[in-house]
């Protein structure tokens, strides 16, 4: 079992708290989406995690162990922090092959995750040559270079193309689905939704939830219905009858607030009520992610800092 | 702690980057080009010293030694490399040991032969200008020429671990070494006589006066090039990186 464990980690540049208290734990099999605006201090974690920012107090392990105590850590944790890590003189191969070199991960190893990355045509092109895209491609192939336990991706959907997204998107999935751990920043609420099973959100450097992902949405977006008639009257009729209040949009549709598509559906059939539509409208995580930070009044009142 | 995987990681940074061979050769020719040109010149100075003018080749190519020594370090800190690097090797010593051994040894095998090809290119032209040097003057010249090169190489390197920059380094101790070498010239039993460049290049000569000779010279150099170090080691400890 290997989990990222933060405790109570802290971390400041001067006077200004990037990391503040933080606990949270992320575990293998399921997709972590890590949340929060720019500046939240989502990348601090990340680097306190590696072990390349000393933390003002506090710990942060992998495995139970500090990153910095691991021998060969790239088999263990593949981690991508910025798409321009890479030197620019270097060919992308070349450059996987430095890092394959550094931890004793076989040779093969390169071509594999290339081929998997899809770079594998541009191996032997110099790196400064790449665009975002593709060097993003390229951190993403030296994350996974010593297929890790751990992966821990800093808005790996950066500079990516719809089919990157897409291609992404099914990367993360598959690796949780084989038991990794895998940790995702992003400030991209649809782009997370589409592949998290769990969130932890940060702001100003704290903790603000973290819980899977349909209970966030759940517990801060209320649920609602909609519905689409002929007969605009019954409708109305009906659902008053069992309390509900519908509301009427410009496009003719009605939704119905905090309510079940299953009550509604046995309500308006009940009443005999002809439908052209029935659908339950789910909250999304943008809505949720909204609704959380409204209600962070420090996190508003003060503005962002750069 | 195994050193092998870094070493070799570290070994093919070099050898991938293009610049890096390029200033090795640049090292090598320039050396022996200036010690060939110098072979020619003006014999009948009467502080005219057959050894200095065979290796004074070392004087510019030690330009290309000290700028090799800054970009090995310095490419680190390009565009956060240093972040991957060390997320590769997390512990720092390990890595700045690795560092240094493929500053030290390229360096070092590059300059010694490039020593001796510039003896050899200077005595062509200095004839018979040249023939009371002894075997163990020369091979003094040459061996020390080869190890002034490599601490010069590692002072540079020291340095620019200690700014986390290859320009903050190449501008201070290039122009440091022309002023030094130009202004306080050949004013010996100074205190220049300490300076890192100067006390170093004291093996270059054949016949030296000052408080230092030859072998105590690149031990003040040595000196100079492990205070830089320490100083670089101590920054990238103590600094997120």
């Amino acid at each position: 079992m290997t989990s990222i464990d933060v405790q109570h980690l802290t971390k400041e540049y001067g006077t200004r708290r990037a990391v503040d208290d933080l606990t949270f734990t992320v575990r293998p099999g399921r997709v972590t989406g890590f949340l929060g605006p720019n500046g939240a201090g989502k990348s601090t974690t990340m680097r306190l995690v590696l072990g390349l920012d000393r933390p003002t107090s506090g710990t942060a392990t992998v495995g139970g162990r500090a990153y910095t105590t691991l021998q060969e850590p790239l088999r263990q944790v593949g981690a991508l922090l910025d798409a321009d890590a890479a030197h620019g003189s270097r060919t992308a191969r070349n450059h996987l092959r430095v890092l394959a070199a550094s931890n004793r991960v076989p040779a093969r190893r390169v071509d594999e995750v290339m081929e998997e990355t899809g770079i594998a045509s541009v191996a032997r092109r110099r790196v400064k040559t790449f665009s975002l895209g593709m060097r993003q491609r390229l951190g993403i192939a030296a994350a996974l270079l010593g297929d890790p336990e751990v992966v821990m991706l800093d808005e790996p959907s950066n500079g990516l193309d719809p089919e990157g997204i897409i291609w992404i998107r099914e990367l993360l999935r598959r690796m949780a689905a084989e038991g990794r751990t895998v940790l995702v920043s992003s400030h991209l609420m649809n782009e997370t939704a589409s592949f998290a099973d769990h969130l932890v959100v940060l702001g100003r450097g704290r903790l603000l939830a973290d819980t899977p992902m349909r209970e966030f949405i759940d517990a801060r977006v209320r649920p609602r219905v909609r519905v689409r008639t002929p007969d605009a009257t019954a409708l109305k009729a009906a659902l008053a009858r069992h309390g509900h209040d519908a509301v009427e949009h410009a496009d003719g549709h009605w939704t119905v607030p905090d309510a079940r598509v299953e009550d509604i559906g046995r309500i308006v059939s009940g009443a005999g009520v002809s439908v052209l539509e029935l659908a339950a409208d789910e909250g999304t995580l943008e809505q949720a992610y909204l609704d959380l930070t409204a209600t962070e009044t420090e996190f508003t009142a003060q503005p962002q800092e750069a | 702690m195994n050193l092998t995987p870094v070493l070799r990681a570290e070994a093919l940074k070099v050898l991938t980057l293009r610049s890096l061979c390029g200033t090795l050769l640049a090292l090598f020719a320039a050396t022996t080009a200036f010690s060939a040109l110098a072979g020619v010149s003006d014999t009948s100075a009467p502080d005219f010293d057959p050894l200095f003018m065979a290796l004074s080749g070392v004087m510019p190519g030690q330009i290309a030694a000290i700028a090799f020594g800054a970009v090995v370090v310095s490419s680190e800190y390009q565009g956060n490399g240093i972040r991957l690097t060390l997320a590769a090797v997390p512990q720092r010593g390990r890595w700045f040991a690795a560092k240094l051994a493929v500053v030290a040894v390229p360096v070092l095998a590059v300059g010694l032969v490039t020593a001796l090809a510039a003896l050899l290119a200077a005595r062509a032209g200095l004839g018979t200008a040249a023939d009371g040097l002894t075997v163990g003057e020369q091979v003094r010249g040459v061996v020390g020429g080869g190890i002034y090169l490599m601490l010069m190489a590692l002072f540079a390197a020291g340095l620019t671990a200690l700014f986390r920059s290859g320009v903050a380094t190449l501008s201070t101790l290039i122009p440091f070494i022309l002023i030094v070498s130009f202004v306080i010239g050949d004013a010996a039993g100074t205190v220049a006589d300490f300076l890192p460049d100067k006390a170093g290049q004291i093996a270059l000569y054949r016949t030296y006066d000052g408080t230092l000779g030859p072998w105590t010279g690149l031990a003040v150099t040595a000196l100079w090039a492990a205070v830089a170090l320490l100083a670089g080691f101590w920054r990238l400890r103590r600094r997120d990186a």
